[in-house]
């Protein structure tokens, strides 16, 4: 094979990283024709330019800074959420002019709210309300976070179907991309094991709410497992422990 | 004006559904389907035929290795050369050597009392506290080295593709040999020696990718000089790249296409080892 061009061998003598991937050491303090002699990159005297880490971030030069200036007021809710409100009558007026549709197979989600827009942001989860279920007419299957009395009553009342399943703020972005592919996560938080839970919420982790829904295609397999899984502190017998005054006496 | 809104996110949407494949998506029920066009086929690979090394000692039932040749993984062992990659492995892997075990004493370490040595004025010399100032004799190290880790991390997916590069390269250089399987009788060095050199196999790095190396081939060789054989699962890039020239067993080689192999590349479909047609392209290791 003397024709073909002979290519160099790969050895760890030739490796070297991919080019414009690596900097060159700045090396401050050595000469005048480095750039960074002199004063090092630093600039004049003062604080800055001395050695350790300088002024704290918000210090005003001594003046009393503005974090501290006021008193600290009100606070914050760690676990607010901010539902998306979807009314009945919104619902029905996006069904009558074709923008949402829905089956026993595909029903309606926050996906689809969304790509229809009737709500423009899905915030924590949408929240379906009872405005207008006067003009409510249409038997329609939801999923969705949480629901009012009054639109759970119209809805079954036209012969739909609602659930409300938890989704976490990875299962709401999932949802919204319309992703399959991964599970979204089941509740972990006490309260929310207990709200899901409830056939009067109409919660995805409820018996009675999932036998109501029986086998229609868009009942997950899992939601019947959760339930099970997450329902077992319905038959759990809690026995409090003896008074530690008591067991001194015994 | 809502009109144009909906219809910009939605042909987000359905760029971004493209990308993503079709099969992890929810079908979009409540907007119109569009057809996307076709614009360009996938390429299949076809698999890199390699003839197979004489085995050092042919079992019984083996096929002749004149007459095989092993179809290897275009993914795993046709992998275009990074050497790039290979550099960042290597590094990291040498990185993860060092000992980092440098120590010296600073002025806190060092042994004595903290007494003021000599009075603060009227000696006409220069003022001193401690006698372990970095300044003195016998006083502490200023700046010194202490123990620390030098290991540097690399990304899973960059060490992996680095293994792809490395066993590549070795194929194109025409450095890299198959053999059926690894097996020494019994512990002989001098006939094993003599194997080798008939074989052209000295500069070896020989894998195998059994759990663990056959009892009488590792005694054989481990007194044979410019040779060195060892488990698939415990080599790496800068090993690959420091030997001259890579020997693999067919369950290293299945052991390196299930670790390595890239899932989503089409490539033709084909057992490892097959009796080989009389016009195959091959290569052998020189």
């Amino acid at each position: 094979m003397s024709f073909r061009t002979r290519i160099p061998r790969v050895t760890l003598a030739n490796l070297k990283p991919a080019p414009g991937s690596q900097h060159n050491q700045k090396r401050v303090g050595r000469g005048q024709g480095s750039g960074y002699g002199g004063t090092a990159g630093r600039g004049m005297n003062g604080q800055k330019s001395r050695s350790g880490p300088g002024i704290r971030p918000g210090f005003e030069g001594g003046q009393t800074p503005i974090t501290k200036l006021f008193p600290k007021r009100g606070f914050v809710n760690q676990n607010e959420k901010t539902w998306a409100p979807v009314n009945l009558d919104r619902i029905q007026h996006w069904i009558d002019q074709g923008r949402l549709t829905c089956s026993p197979e595909n029903p309606i989600t926050v996906r689809d709210l969304v790509v229809s827009g009737c709500i423009h942001d899905a915030h924590d989860g949408v929240k379906i309300l009872g405005d207008g279920a006067e003009h409510f007419k249409s038997p329609i299957y939801i999923v969705a976070s949480r629901a009012s009395k009054s639109a759970i009553e119209a809805i079954e009342k036209n012969g739909g179907k609602i659930v409300c399943k938890y989704y976490n703020s990875l299962a709401l972005r999932d949802c919204v991309a319309g992703r399959l592919d991964r599970i979204s996560a089941a509740p972990t938080r006490r309260e929310d094991i207990l709200w899901y839970g409830k056939y009067q919420n109409r919660g995805f982790l409820s018996p009675l709410t999932l036998k109501k829904l029986g086998d229609l295609p868009f009942v997950e397999p899992r939601w019947k497992l959760l339930a099970k899984e997450l329902g077992t502190w319905r038959k759990q017998q809690f026995i409090a422990p003896p008074h530690p005054q008591w067991q001194s006496w015994s | 004006m809502l009109g144009k809104a909906v219809a910009g996110r939605t042909s987000r949407l359905s760029e971004r559904i493209g990308r993503l494949g079709p099969l992890l998506f929810k079908p979009v029920v409540n907007v119109k389907p569009r057809i996307t066009p076709v614009t360009r086929v996938k390429p299949v690979l076809e698999p890199a035929y390699l003839s197979l090394t004489p085995a050092l000692k042919r079992g019984r039932w083996d096929p002749p290795a004149e007459k095989t040749v092993a179809a290897l993984d275009p993914t795993v062992f046709r992998h275009p050369i990074r050497r790039d990659i290979l550099h960042l492995c290597v590094v990291h892997h040498l990185d993860s050597l060092r000992q980092g075990s440098a120590n010296t004493k600073t002025r806190g370490e060092v042994r004595g009392s903290g007494r003021k040595i000599r009075r603060q004025k009227g000696t006409g010399k220069a003022r001193l506290g401690d006698a372990q100032s970095p300044m003195l004799r016998g006083g502490g190290v200023a700046f010194g080295p202490k123990p620390r880790d030098f290991s540097t991390k690399l990304p899973r997916k960059v060490v992996q593709m680095g293994m792809r590069v490395a066993l590549s390269a070795k194929l194109r250089e025409q450095r890299l040999g198959v053999m059926t399987r690894l097996y020494w009788p019994n512990g002989k060095t001098k006939h094993l020696a003599q194997k080798i050199d008939m074989l052209g196999l000295r500069k070896t790095l020989f894998v195998t990718g059994e759990s663990s190396v056959h009892q009488g081939l590792q005694r054989a060789i481990a007194n044979v000089p410019m040779v060195q054989l060892s488990i698939a699962s415990e080599v790496n890039v800068y090993e690959l790249m420091k030997w001259q020239r890579v020997v693999l067993d067919m369950k290293a080689v299945q052991y390196f296409e299930e670790t390595l192999k890239k899932e989503n590349v089409p490539v033709l479909d084909l057992p490892v080892q097959e009796s080989a047609p009389s016009a195959t392209p091959s290569q052998s290791p020189s």
